[in-house]
């Protein structure tokens, strides 16, 4: 099974420890085989396409965003770009479309607690205690996950329709006249809330239910003999035990969000009416695309990163003990 | 457990009403993708005459076609060398000592935490300078480095029985050999799984597509049917019949894999 043109050289080929590059090149690439040393390069030969890959774009691009939110341009190569200093991140708290996404973004988060965060808890439980008989269920609430998000907004847009949707007919059939929910400022950051929150419920009810998994059933049947009713065995035995699970889906839900309801308001509402429904994601996106304000678009991007820092770095922590736990 | 009656019709209900919101559009959609041009805008749930009509359109009439074969070809030779390039890495995370690996680790799944809308202005103009703006390049090469994938592939190389891989040295097979002879046929599901979720990923790609592509020549899927529904395409039966073309792939996927798409996609934590 091993290559023999390659496993001619036998042991003699082992590398030294400190092989590398000091040995001679007529030793031919042999040093390059075999349990490679500390010093070795090898290692990085493997690592190389993955760490050139991020470094130029993921990690440069950072650093380059960062000195881009210190200039004035306009993404037109003839034309220089101007330091102004820290002026477009005054320039970007101080406009009306910060504040509405900073706005915005405050609603996404708080609405998504109860609808992506709790509400899967009791479908999880319920689905637990149904065992393999509810994988139907689990199916089907996790299909939302796998389509796109353009393919649900087109789906929505179509049933929305103020003139011929099919929410405006059946509607219509039970006497009810439906409002254009998505031309209205108060009501079409809803439609995304409950959209967004719809999509990822079957994925949090599954995160919850492996969480569930390890909880041991015949502590239950105990609590049981013992008098103890549902309601009991949820407060006292379910919840205290799903407590780390629900730690890692609130934080993880809290920073996706912010980058899933992207495509639904570009798609569906572009922003409006009246920025009602732009976050700071797509405010990034608005300043460095539809105005071509870069310096504005990276300051906006700048704070944005810090703000997702000191989320993931709680959540990170919450991982750990998650591990602990699970130990 | 056995929860109390009440409760347990309460559950159901409810279950059966989540599962009618996700099952109710899909047949909106498949039936109006199917029906004849004067029924679209009717209410009824079923065509009376179930026709292929609304998909010929789409392929004779717009770019859709083009659009098809973007997402297609640049999908399978983004997740090809993308699990290339993550094997490679895993594999040297997981089988070499060397000096600052547990550093250079963090930072690869530190990247997993920042996301595109944080890097898009630079690669963007770096497009721009390259002339790959417009390409199927700007689709592919940004996005070849996948920690997820080597975070995982890494995960399942540790957990190979030692032995396996240092008999495979021991008979004088170098870390090349091993890797592909060895390490390769034995990661199978691991890989399969991988496969399922960053196809899927990069079928559904919106943000990125979205600023580095504007002709039939590098324009995705996903990107053509918002251009249909933001230029006010009217023809709803069409537009219906590029939906189910775009979920065909993720659908068919599920169905075939149906466990283990579910068990990756908890196990990844990517949230589609």
């Amino acid at each position: 099974m091993v290559d023999t043109a390659l496993s001619n050289a036998g042991p003699d080929a082992r590398p030294h420890p400190r092989g590398g590059l000091q040995r001679p090149l007529a030793a031919g690439w042999a040093h390059l085989r075999g349990r490679a040393g500390t010093g070795s390069l090898v290692p990085w030969l493997y690592l190389a396409p993955t760490l050139v890959l991020l470094a130029v774009f993921t990690y440069w691009p950072l650093i380059h965003t960062a000195y881009l939110s210190l200039v004035e341009w306009n993404l037109n190569p003839g034309q220089p770009a101007r330091f102004v200093g820290l002026d477009n991140y005054s320039r970007v708290a101080g406009s009306n479309l910060f504040q509405a996404a900073l706005g915005n973004t405050l609603v996404y988060l708080a609405a998504s607690i109860p609808l992506k965060v709790l509400l899967p808890i009791p479908i999880a439980v319920f689905l637990w205690s149904l065992g393999s008989k509810g994988h139907i269920y689990r199916a089907v609430l996790f299909l939302p996950t796998l389509i796109s998000f353009v393919v649900v907004g087109v789906a929505v847009m179509w049933i929305l329709n103020p003139i011929f949707g099919y929410a405006k007919q059946y509607a219509a059939m039970i006497g009810i006249r439906m409002p254009n929910l998505m031309a209205d400022p108060d009501t079409a950051i809803w439609v995304i809330i409950v959209v967004s929150s719809w999509k990822v419920l079957g994925f949090n009810v599954l995160l919850y239910l492996a969480g569930l998994a390890s909880i041991n059933r015949d502590y239950i049947e105990a609590m049981r003999m013992d008098g103890a009713g549902d309601g009991t065995i949820f407060t006292r035995l379910i919840w205290p035990l799903l407590t780390p699970t629900l730690m890692f889906v609130l934080i993880s839900t809290l920073i996706f969000t912010m980058q899933q309801v992207f495509t639904p308001i570009d798609l569906m509402t572009q922003g409006g009416p009246s920025n009602s429904t732009t976050n700071l994601f797509y405010m990034v996106y608005q300043y460095s695309f539809v105005t071509f304000d870069v310096g504005g678009g990276a300051a906006g991007t700048v704070m944005l990163f810090l703000l997702l820092m000191v989320m993931a770095l709680v959540q990170l922590r919450l991982i750990d003990r998650r591990v602990q736990y699970k130990q | 457990m056995q929860l109390s009656r009440s409760w347990m019709v309460i559950g159901h209900v409810v279950l059966l009403l989540l599962c009618l919101s996700v099952l109710l559009p899909m047949v909106i959609v498949l039936s109006t993708a199917f029906k004849p041009m004067n029924e679209v805008y009717s209410s009824a749930l079923l065509p009376s005459a179930p026709t292929l009509d609304n998909f010929g359109r789409l392929f004779a009439s717009t770019a859709f076609g083009w659009y098809a074969w973007n997402t297609t070809a640049t999908t399978v030779l983004r997740v090809l060398g993308q699990l290339a390039i993550g094997v490679l890495a895993a594999y040297a995370f997981a089988r070499f000592a060397f000096r600052g690996r547990d550093a250079i680790f963090a930072l690869v799944i530190g990247a997993m935490m920042i996301p595109q809308v944080l890097t898009m202005l630079p690669i963007y103009i770096m497009m721009a300078q390259l002339n790959w703006f417009d390409t199927w390049w700007a689709l592919i090469i940004p996005n070849l480095a996948t920690p997820i994938a080597v975070f995982l592939l890494r995960q399942h190389i540790m957990s190979f029985p030692s032995e396996l891989l240092d008999a495979a040295q021991m008979d004088g097979a170098g870390h090349w050999t091993t890797l592909w002879r060895v390490v390769v046929p034995n990661l199978g599901p691991a890989l399969a799984a991988l496969t399922i979720i960053i196809f899927i990923d990069s079928w559904n790609e919106y943000f990125w597509p979205l600023l580095v592509t504007e002709s039939p020549q590098s324009r995705t899927i996903q990107i053509g049917l918002r251009e249909f529904l933001q230029e006010g395409m009217n023809d709803y039966g069409a537009l219906m019949a590029g939906i189910i073309v775009a979920s065909l792939p993720a659908i068919a996927m599920f169905l075939f894999f149906q466990r283990r798409v579910m068990d990756t996609f908890v196990s990844s934590g990517l949230k589609g």
